[in-house]
């Protein structure tokens, strides 16, 4: 027999094959990440600045990132299980739409214009990279209120769609959003942009929780019983069935 | 829509568009030449990109009727709807800063010029995955009457396989994959158009429809 929640699945599946290719443009493909230093000699800056590579991976990432919003609608989904007000999953689907240009598309072209065209200043290669790096590492807002929000969701949900101790940890999770603050402040040391407590800091909580989070939700997917489904009207047997239930969002 | 074509007909001072390979200052005179026209069309496709959102926005309420387990699609619709307007606007903007002052440095000129046909043309990841949570949602309704017919389905995943190539615009300054180019913009917009067209005319059947399927609309 089929599954039911095939819809489900197939977009939970399709959230690790997009982080693999998002690792794969920032690291071993353009060496974005880890940080380079805010400080860099200003010919090494120049020169990363317009390596092609970097062009190559803002063609990549342009062409996955649509499937950041299907990472975030797996929250979303979760949350519209969960008791709680509407309030939480539309401010998560809001932050997640602004921080998906500012985090992620506007930084990447930022540093894909440096290495377009060959004849820019340095002035203005500097400024690309600066304003790269700052988007991508400093930007706080969005992240904080969706991180905010799911875990106020997860702590106040009644249904226990998801453990409660994710909540609390996805709480720790907005607090180093807040950490990044420093970034743009300071140049060198612990709390620039590649300092040890800003970015590898960050790194070590963000990366466990997020796996620890989406083994959370592959449960809650498993686990959800077929007469809570939403398409659970098509399948009983009561004389109602023919009644399409009003769209909900 | 009717905006669009306006757009076009008076203002068709990016047509043909603009080629990559020009340098900052052939770019920073024509900002020069054409600051009117330039802020014409920036004023209009504001508007535009504005006035798709209910079209979209429709598209999402009927995709959420589907019969499947979740709301996962019509989510991810509506975040990609939001991204893709928001690069559409950037990429505006961009335009109209440089048009705004055109004797600013022409390199200045030239790099928002740059920006704004990356934001312009690249960006087709959301529309994509756009196009791809409406074929799925087609493809898994349950229901023994689908919302949707089948093709509308193929259809958006046809119009997905299209736009793939522009993605690696970024990557060439010649050629059909230039932003100026027959794939990247004659027919990425051509695609676009008909996709709009197209969704339009589905939803004004799928609407009529839903008014129709009586007890539903309560």
């Amino acid at each position: 027999m089929k599954s039911k929640k095939r819809d489900q699945w197939i977009a939970f599946w399709m959230v690790p094959a997009f982080f693999n290719v998002f690792g794969l443009v920032f690291v071993p493909l353009s060496w974005m990440m880890p940080p380079r230093s805010p400080n860099a000699p200003e010919p090494q800056m120049i020169s990363f600045m317009q390596s092609h590579n970097l062009l190559i991976a803002c063609a990549l990432l342009t062409l996955v990132y649509g499937f950041a919003p299907v990472g975030n609608s797996i929250y979303l989904i979760q949350i519209k299980r969960m008791s709680v007000s509407p309030v939480f999953r539309y401010t998560l689907m809001v932050g997640s739409i602004t921080g998906a240009i500012v985090g992620m598309l506007f930084p990447m072209f930022c540093f894909g214009l440096g290495a377009f065209r060959s004849g820019y200043r340095p002035s203005i290669l500097l400024m690309l990279y600066d304003f790269g790096y700052l988007a991508f590492i400093g930007s706080l807002g969005c992240f904080c209120i969706m991180w905010m929000a799911f875990a106020l969701a997860i702590i106040l949900d009644q249904n226990n769609v998801l453990p409660k101790w994710l909540g609390y940890y996805t709480l720790w999770q907005y607090v180093t959003e807040l950490m990044a603050a420093p970034v743009w402040i300071s140049k060198s040391g612990p709390f620039a942009w590649n300092g040890l407590m800003t970015f590898w800091f960050a790194m070590a909580l963000y990366v466990p929780w997020q796996i620890i989070v989406y083994v959370c939700i592959y449960r809650s997917i498993k686990n959800q019983p077929d007469d809570e489904l939403e398409s659970a009207w098509l399948h009983q047997t009561s004389p109602a069935t023919d009644v399409r239930p009003k769209a909900t969002a | 829509m009717v905006l669009f074509v306006v757009a076009y007909l008076l203002f068709p001072i990016f047509w043909p568009p603009l080629s990559p390979t020009l340098s900052p200052e052939e770019v920073a005179a024509f900002f020069r030449d054409n600051t009117t026209g330039i802020l014409g069309v920036v004023i209009l496709c504001n508007l535009i990109a504005g006035s798709l959102v209910p079209l979209f926005a429709v598209t999402a309420v009927q995709i959420s009727r589907v019969t499947t387990s979740s709301s996962v699609f019509t989510y991810a619709y509506i975040l990609c709807v939001g991204i893709g307007m928001t690069a559409f606007i950037l990429a505006d903007y961009c335009w109209g800063v440089a048009a705004f002052r055109p004797d600013r440095d022409p390199q200045l000129i030239s790099l928002l010029n740059d920006m704004a046909w990356f934001f312009f043309i690249a960006p087709v990841g959301t529309v994509i995955v756009q196009c791809l949570c409406f074929a799925l949602s087609v493809y898994l309704d349950e229901h023994s009457e689908p919302i949707f017919p089948r093709w509308v389905a193929h259809f958006n995943i046809v119009v997905a396989a299209l736009l793939v190539p522009s993605a690696f615009t970024v990557l060439f300054k010649t050629g059909p994959l230039a932003w100026d180019g027959a794939v990247s913009f004659t027919l990425r917009l051509i695609v676009f158009a008909v996709y709009v067209v197209v969704t339009f005319l589905v939803l004004l059947r799928t609407v009529n429809r839903q008014g129709a399927d009586r007890v539903a609309l309560v």
